[in-house]
C-alpha cells in the first residue's frame, strides 16, 4: 500500500512584483512528501525557501501551478477556508519562536484551539497538556513565555505545532535563534516527532541539523537543485560527540 | 456562538495582561460617563426642584396679568393694566373661577423691634392664601374685613420673622413698613428655597387696600390678578372665561390682540420644563464631548496595541484564526474596556451626586436614564473608536506581521 501523499505541487511559480521589477522566488517547484516523511530544505539565503514554505502552509498563494495539501486543491480555497485549513492541518514553527507574551506555555500551546471550530478538540486544555509532554516540557506547563530558555520556548510552539494533530507540521529555521545544543535538541526532538509517525518539513541553513532529517532538498534561484534521501542520517549522540570535539 | 465565546475569554486575557494600561485607557471613558451622568441628574434634580415648587402653587392657578414687552431693554406695559374694574367683572361674571385675588408688590423698608430690611411686600386678599394653598406656622390669615378696611396687618415668612424679631414670637407685634406701622397676624410654615433661588420665606403679606392707600397713595392697578379655577379640569375654560370678560372690559374689538396674558400653572410648568430641559441638553451635550475625547483616548491606545501586537496577531492568523477572529477580538476589548469605563464612570457619577448633595444640600436623584445613556455611549464609543484598530488589525498580512520587528 503507497503512503498517503500529504503535500504535492506542480509547477509552482511565484512572482513579486514590486512596481517595475519582478522578484521570480520560485519557480516550477514540484515537490511531493509522503505521510511520515521528515524533509529538510536547505540552500542560500534568498533562494526561495521562506517562500516555498508559505506557500505550502496556506499563507500565502502561487503565481501560477497547482497545491495539493492532505487531498485537498488548496487554489480554489477562499480566506476562511485557508485559515480552517492551517489551523487543522498544519503545524506552524518559526525561528521566533513567536509564543504569546507573560502567558503560559499551556495557554501558548492551547492557541489553536481556540480557532477550531470542529469541536473535535473540546477538552483543549487537556491536548495542550499532552502535546506538552510530548516535547518534554510536562515541568513547565504553568510558567510564562518569559521564564523560560529559548529552547524551552521553542519547544513550546512546537508543542503548539503538535496539539491539532496536523497533517505536516512546518518549521522555518527553528534552530536560527538556538545555540548548538538547544538546536541537536530541537533536531533530536524532530527526529523522535517523525518516529512517532508525523510528517515534517524543516528549512535549515546548518547542514549538520539538516542531515538529521530523512530526505533534503537542495534550492538555488527558486528551483529545485537536488532532491535526494539522506544515506548518513545525522544523530544526537554523533553530533554531540562533533560538538565536544569542537569545542576542545 | 462558541466561538464568541472563545473569542470573549482572548480578549478579557489581553486586557488583563496590560491592565494598568488598560485602567489609563478608560480613564477618559470613566470621566466622561461620570460627567454625564452627574450633569444630567443635576439637571434633572433642578428641574425636579422648579416643578415641585410650581406644582406646589396650585394645579388650579391663573395668573392674569397686562401684556409687556421689551423695548429697549426695559419693561414697557401694552395697553390697559389690569385694575378693580376687571377684578370686578370676573368676580361677579366668571363661573369657572372660584377664588380671585389681586397683587400689587412694592419694594420698601421694613423695621422690626431687633432688625431691619429692604424687602418686597405684596398686598393680596384673604383668598391669597387658599390660591396658593399656603399655610400658617402659627397665627392666622388676615380676613376679609381687614382687606375692607383697609386695615394694618400682614403675614410675615420665617425669614423675614428671623431678620425683624429674631428669637422673639412676632405674632401680635408690630412691624413698620416705609415707617408703617403693621400688626404681625401670622406666621407662614417655612418653604425653603424657590425654583431660581430666591427665599420663598422672604416675604411680608398685607392686604392690597393698605399697601395702595398707605404706600402709594392712591388705587392704581393691580400688578396681577391670581385666580382659582374651579377644580383642575376647568383651568382651560377659566381660562377662556377670564379673557372674554377681560376682552369686553378693555373694549377690545374682535380683530384686535389681547392686552393682557393669561398664564395657568400647568402652562408655567411647561416654560420652565422647557428651559431647564434645554439646560439638562446642553450641559449632558457638554459632558458627552469628554466622553468622545475618552473614546479617542481608546483608539489611540488601540491602535498602538495593535502595532504592538503586529506579531500576535500574524500568528494567530498563521494558526487558523480568521479575519473576523481577529476583528471581534479587538472590537470586544475595545468594548470591554468602554463597558468597564461605564461601569466605573457610573460608580463615579453616584458618588459624585452624594458628594455634591453632602457639600451643598442641593439633592441630585442620579437619574436612571443618564445611567443608560452614560452606558449606552460608552458602548458606542467603544465600537465606533474601536472598529477602525480592529480592522487594521484583521487586514495585516501574516506574512508581514509574523516576520513584523
Ligand atoms: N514580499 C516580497 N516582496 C518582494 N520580494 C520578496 C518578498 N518575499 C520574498 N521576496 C524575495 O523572494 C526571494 C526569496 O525569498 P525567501 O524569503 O523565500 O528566501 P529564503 O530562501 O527564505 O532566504 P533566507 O534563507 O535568507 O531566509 C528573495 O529574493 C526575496 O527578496
Ligand atoms: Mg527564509
Amino acid at each position: 500500500m503507497a503512503a498517503k501523499k500529504v503535500i504535492e505541487t506542480k509547477n509552482l511559480s511565484k512572482v513579486f512584483k514590486n512596481g517595475e521589477i519582478e522578484v521570480h522566488a520560485l519557480t516550477d517547484v514540484n515537490i511531493f512528501i509522503e505521510e511520515g516523511e521528515f524533509v529538510a530544505i536547505m540552500g542560500a539565503s534568498g533562494s526561495g525557501k521562506s517562500t516555498l514554505l508559505n506557500i505550502l502552509g496556506c499563507l500565502d498563494k502561487p503565481t501560477e501551478g497547482e497545491y495539493y495539501l492532505d487531498g485537498v486543491f488548496v487554489n480554489d480555497l477562499n480566506k476562511n477556508q485557508l485559515a480552517a485549513i492551517r489551523n487543522q492541518k498544519i503545524g506552524f514553527i518559526f525561528q521566533s519562536y513567536n509564543l504569546l507574551s507573560r502567558t503560559t506555555a499551556l495557554e501558548n500551546v492551547a492557541l489553536p484551539l481556540i480557532y477550531n471550530r470542529t469541536g473535535k478538540f473540546s477538552n483543549a486544555e487537556e491536548h495542550a497538556k499532552k502535546a506538552l509532554e510530548k516535547v518534554g516540557l510536562e515541568n513547565r506547563i504553568y510558567h510564562k513565555t518569559n521564564q523560560l530558555s529559548g529552547g524551552e520556548q521553542q519547544r513550546v510552539a512546537i508543542a503548539r505545532a503538535l496539539v491539532n494533530d496536523p497533517a505536516i507540521i512546518l518549521s522555518d529555521e527553528a534552530t536560527g535563534n538556538l545555540d548548538s545544543k538547544a538546536s541537536i535538541d530541537v533536531a533530536d526532538l524532530f527526529v523522535k516527532l517523525n518516529d512517532q509517525g508525523k510528517t515534517i518539513l524543516m528549512i535549515t541553513h546548518e547542514p549538520d541539523i539538516g542531515q538529521f532529517a530523512k530526505r533534503m532538498i537542495y534550492m538555488r534561484d527558486g528551483r529545485v537543485l537536488t532532491d535526494e534521501f539522506i544515506k548518513n542520517r545525522n544523530t544526537k549522540e554523533s553530533a554531540m560527540r562533533e560538538l565536544e570535539l569542537t569545542a576542545k | 456562538m462558541q466561538q464568541l465565546f472563545k473569542t470573549i475569554k482572548v480578549a478579557f486575557q489581553a486586557i488583563n495582561k496590560n491592565r494598568s494600561r488598560s485602567l489609563l485607557t478608560v480613564l477618559g471613558i470613566i470621566i466622561g460617563v461620570g460627567a454625564v451622568i452627574m450633569t444630567i441628574s443635576a439637571g434633572e434634580g433642578a428641574n425636579k426642584q422648579v416643578q415641585d415648587q410650581i406644582s406646589g402653587l396650585g394645579t388650579n392657578l391663573l395668573m392674569i396679568y397686562t401684556k409687556m414687552e421689551h423695548r429697549g431693554g426695559t419693561h414697557v406695559r401694552l395697553g390697559r393694566p389690569i385694575d378693580k374694574k376687571d377684578f370686578d367683572i370676573i368676580q361677579k361674571n366668571a363661573v369657572w373661577i372660584s377664588k380671585l385675588s389681586p397683587l400689587v408688590n412694592v419694594g420698601a423698608q421694613a423695621a422690626g423691634p431687633n432688625g431691619y430690611k429692604s424687602t418686597v411686600v405684596y398686598g393680596v386678599n384673604h383668598e391669597y392664601f387658599d390660591i396658593l394653598s399656603r399655610e400658617l406656622s402659627s397665627g392666622d390669615f388676615f380676613k376679609e374685613e381687614d382687606v375692607k378696611s383697609a386695615g394694618k396687618v400682614c403675614v410675615i415668612g420665617e425669614t423675614t420673622r428671623e431678620e425683624l424679631f429674631m428669637d422673639l414670637d412676632p405674632i401680635g407685634r408690630q412691624i413698620r413698613i416705609d415707617k408703617i406701622p403693621f400688626t404681625v397676624v401670622g406666621l407662614l410654615k417655612e418653604e425653603g428655597q424657590g425654583a431660581m433661588g430666591q427665599d420663598q420665606d422672604d416675604i411680608i403679606l398685607a392686604p392690597y387696600t393698605t399697601i395702595q392707600d398707605r404706600l402709594f397713595g392712591h388705587r392704581r392697578g393691580y400688578d396681577m390678578i391670581m385666580a382659582s379655577a374651579l377644580n383642575e379640569n376647568s383651568v382651560a375654560d377659566a381660562k377662556m372665561e377670564a379673557s372674554e370678560l377681560l376682552r369686553e372690559s378693555h373694549k377690545i374689538r374682535d380683530f384686535e390682540k389681547d392686552d393682557f396674558e393669561i398664564t395657568t400653572q400647568v402652562e408655567l410648568q411647561e416654560i420652565t420644563g422647557n428651559i431647564t430641559g434645554i439646560l439638562t441638553i446642553l450641559l449632558g451635550a457638554i459632558a458627552s464631548i469628554s466622553l468622545i475625547v475618552g473614546g479617542i483616548g481608546i483608539m489611540n491606545i488601540m491602535l498602538v496595541s495593535v502595532t504592538e501586537r503586529t506579531r500576535e496577531i500574524g500568528t494567530r492568523l498563521a494558526i487558523g484564526a480568521r479575519e473576523s477572529d481577529i476583528l471581534t477580538q479587538f472590537l470586544i476589548e475595545a468594548v470591554v474596556l468602554s463597558l468597564a469605563g461605564g461601569i466605573l464612570g457610573t460608580v463615579l457619577g453616584i458618588i459624585g451626586n452624594i458628594v455634591i448633595y453632602k457639600l451643598t444640600d442641593f439633592y441630585i436623584p442620579t437619574a436612571p436614564y443618564s445611567i443608560m445613556i452614560g452606558f449606552g455611549f460608552a458602548a458606542l464609543v467603544g465600537i465606533a473608536f474601536g472598529y477602525f484598530p480592529a480592522r487594521k488589525a484583521a487586514k495585516l498580512n501574516p506574512i508581514d506581521a509574523l516576520r513584523y520587528e
